[in-house]
């Protein structure tokens, strides 16, 4: 049996003005008809989650993810079909939902644990295990109104986490609290998985959901448009709504004295891909259309993971190896060899400008995503040239 | 699903949030749990000396067990209009029975009215007492009453706290149709006013108790005062039963409306 089972699962809202419903407006409408429209938050959605899997749910931002986990916990009733769950089911989206300011923190994870359906004697027996993750300790006996927004997010993880359910579903909550805390809480939903628990987790962090999702569900404009394995549907995201002029994130800039016209990846066979190897070559062909001449040019490209973290730029400056001048089309190949990137999703920027900087000729940001595939044994995102010896 | 095997499996979270209540509303003041009785004793010494100046004499123990029954359902609307939508946070993130809310909040109000009954009941003794008049024995039934009162209140929380979300501006409109009843139950008077206008119109008693809260404290002071007699009418029984026809209604209403509760709020 799925611990989740959707079938032809939907969900519609009536859009409505501004403002809370009222009475008036209700008699309002009685006299003058207006436009009522729906919106689809959902729709058509069939999907089963096998018990001990983890799935991570992407799609841009309004797509539909959180109504998904509201229908999923029940707090949304659907439209149009069901959707089943089987086992106990808590979810981190509501983390400090039902705290009270003026109530202190213990007499909180009382109120927030039996909200949540938990035991009051299994609280008590786990009191000193909520006090310890929360790492709140000296605050426990103070008013949660005076606590700061991470000090509320982590002591509500901690009694959520408390309530060792079934199914787990976690919507981008591992943002708050410091890097510390956050490891914890990675740490915590490892476990988790060990313990051959089911998780939903909804998440733009697609580094994270790629490291610890068995799949991954695509939604966009309330579809599911892919399922599948996570590298392979998230740089599917990336390809569609992120990179090569997608509408999210990528920026594109520069006088266009010098254009870039066209750009490929070629592995090491030459041939076009959007997935390599780690430690084979990679090949970049950038081809160019300089509309007058320009003496010394600089061509430049980065790299960034897909949450962002830029991992290394380079230009033809730097490396002293850059055309005397430019004239009408061309094409410049940038070479990375061997590819000490290692698994997951990367993007590309490529730039020209002048020699000196002062001109931006085309520089397109975040443009173009690949993947990377890494077929040894070894952890990272960066492959260093590492050597053991005994001495 | 049964609504009592609901509210039972998740008597911990009722509880906790009856305490979550009756806790925020006292830790701030300084007078705490006092000022719920303080208010109603107030409120009865005005309406005795209002009744005085118009030359009307109601015993003031009449006037403390109208105005302690009335405060208790009065509280219950308010609190019951904004159990959903003051909980909106909780509501939309969490799943539970939507129904302990409202029930929540009537409960931490009967908690309220029990205990200040302590004290009104002492003071009703006392007042007996400086009259050479004792207690009614019936008092017993007290708990009756009461859990018969609190199940009306039930019925308004439920429906009002759905209707409240639908329409945020219920709650104005409950403001004056609640003033309205206030003087159609007999609160700051007893049943001799109404009796003096039935004498000419006969039906004008049977209308009046049609109105279940003149029902419920009548049946209050009939227990608990000497020489108080309920008016063992027809209307005054269907009056009675009405609350319980109220209670599944609201109920059921209550339950379909909680449904679209995430979206509304």
């Amino acid at each position: 049996m799925s611990a989740i089972e959707a079938r032809n699962l939907g969900k519609c809202y009536r859009v409505r003005g501004m403002g809370p419903p009222t009475l008036a407006g209700a008699v309002k409408g009685l006299f003058c008809r207006r436009k009522k429209e729906d919106f689809w938050a959902l729709q058509g959605l069939d999907f089963d989650v096998q018990p001990g899997k983890t799935v991570g749910v992407i799609g841009p931002n309004g797509s539909g993810k959180s109504s998904l986990l509201g229908l999923v916990t029940g707090t949304i009733f659907p439209t149009t079909g069901h959707v089943k769950t089987s086992g106990r089911i808590a979810s981190l989206l509501e983390l400090g939902a039902g705290f009270h300011p003026d109530l202190t923190g213990r007499e909180n994870v009382y109120l927030n644990a039996a909200i949540l359906g938990m035991k009051r004697e299994d609280i008590r027996r786990r009191m000193d295990h909520i006090i310890e993750f929360s790492g709140l300790k000296d605050f426990m006996d103070q008013p949660v109104k005076h606590y700061s927004s991470g000090m509320y997010v982590r002591l509500g993880f901690a009694v959520a986490i408390e309530m060792d359910p079934d199914i787990l579903l976690i919507d981008e909550v591992l943002a708050v609290g410091d890097l510390a805390f956050q490891l914890k809480c990675l740490d915590r939903i490892r476990d988790f998985q060990r313990r051959g628990k089911t998780l939903l987790f909804v998440s733009h962090a697609l580094q994270t959901v790629e490291d610890f999702c068995d799949e991954v569900f695509l939604i966009h404009h309330g579809k599911l448009v892919a399922r599948g394995d996570p590298s392979y549907t998230i740089l599917q995201y990336i390809r569609t709504y992120m990179g090569e002029g997608g509408y999210l994130y990528t920026q594109e800039f520069g006088s266009r004295e010098v254009e870039i016209t066209d750009v490929k990846m070629r592995d090491a066979d030459g041939n076009e891909s959007g997935t390599f190897v780690s430690g084979k070559p990679l090949h970049v062909d950038i081809s160019y259309d300089a509309h007058k001449r320009v003496e010394k040019p600089v061509f430049g490209f980065s790299l960034k993971t897909g949450n962002g973290f830029y991992v290394y730029g380079s230009n033809t400056q730097i490396e002293k190896c850059g055309p005397d001048f430019i004239e009408g089309k061309g094409t410049m190949r940038l070479t990375l060899d061997p590819l000490a990137l290692m698994q997951g999703n990367f993007f590309l920027s490529l730039s020209v400008h002048s020699w000196d900087h002062a001109t931006q000729y085309h520089r397109r940001e975040d443009w173009y995503p690949f993947a990377v595939k890494n077929q040894s044994a070894d952890l990272g995102i960066f492959r260093l040239s590492s050597r053991w010896s005994q001495r | 699903m049964n609504p009592l095997t609901d509210l039972w499996n998740r008597r911990e979270m009722l509880s906790n949030l009856v305490g979550r209540e009756l806790k925020s509303r006292y830790k701030d003041s300084a007078l705490g749990f006092l000022w719920s009785i303080l208010t109603p004793l107030f409120m009865a010494c005005i309406y005795v000396f209002f009744l005085r100046l118009l030359a009307r004499g109601v015993p003031m123990e009449t006037i403390i067990i109208g105005v302690f029954a009335w405060q208790f359902t009065a509280l219950s609307v308010s609190s019951g209009l904004s159990a959903i939508t003051g909980n909106s946070n909780l509501v939309k993130k969490v799943f539970f029975p939507r129904i302990i809310l409202p029930t929540a909040a009537t409960l931490a109000n009967l908690v309220n009215y029990v205990l200040s009954l302590v004290v009104q009941l002492a003071l009703v003794a006392v007042l007996l007492g400086l009259q050479n008049k004792t207690m009614n024995p019936w008092v017993l039934a007290l708990p009756i009453l009461i859990v018969y009162h609190t199940l009306f209140n039930l019925s308004l929380a439920y429906f009002l706290s759905a209707i409240n979300v639908y329409f945020r501006d219920a709650q104005h409109l409950v403001g004056v149709l609640l003033s309205a009843w206030f003087f159609a139950s007999p609160a700051m008077y007893d049943l001799s006013f109404v009796q003096i206008f039935a004498e000419k119109h006969p039906w004008a008693l049977d209308v009046y108790m049609l109105n279940p809260m003149a029902v419920i404290i009548t049946g209050y002071r009939a227990v608990t005062l000497p020489g108080v007699e309920f008016p063992w009418t027809g209307c005054a029984l269907a009056g009675g039963l009405i609350p319980v026809g109220m209670l599944i209604v609201s109920y059921f209403v209550f339950q379909r409306m909680q449904r679209n509760f995430a979206d509304m709020l």
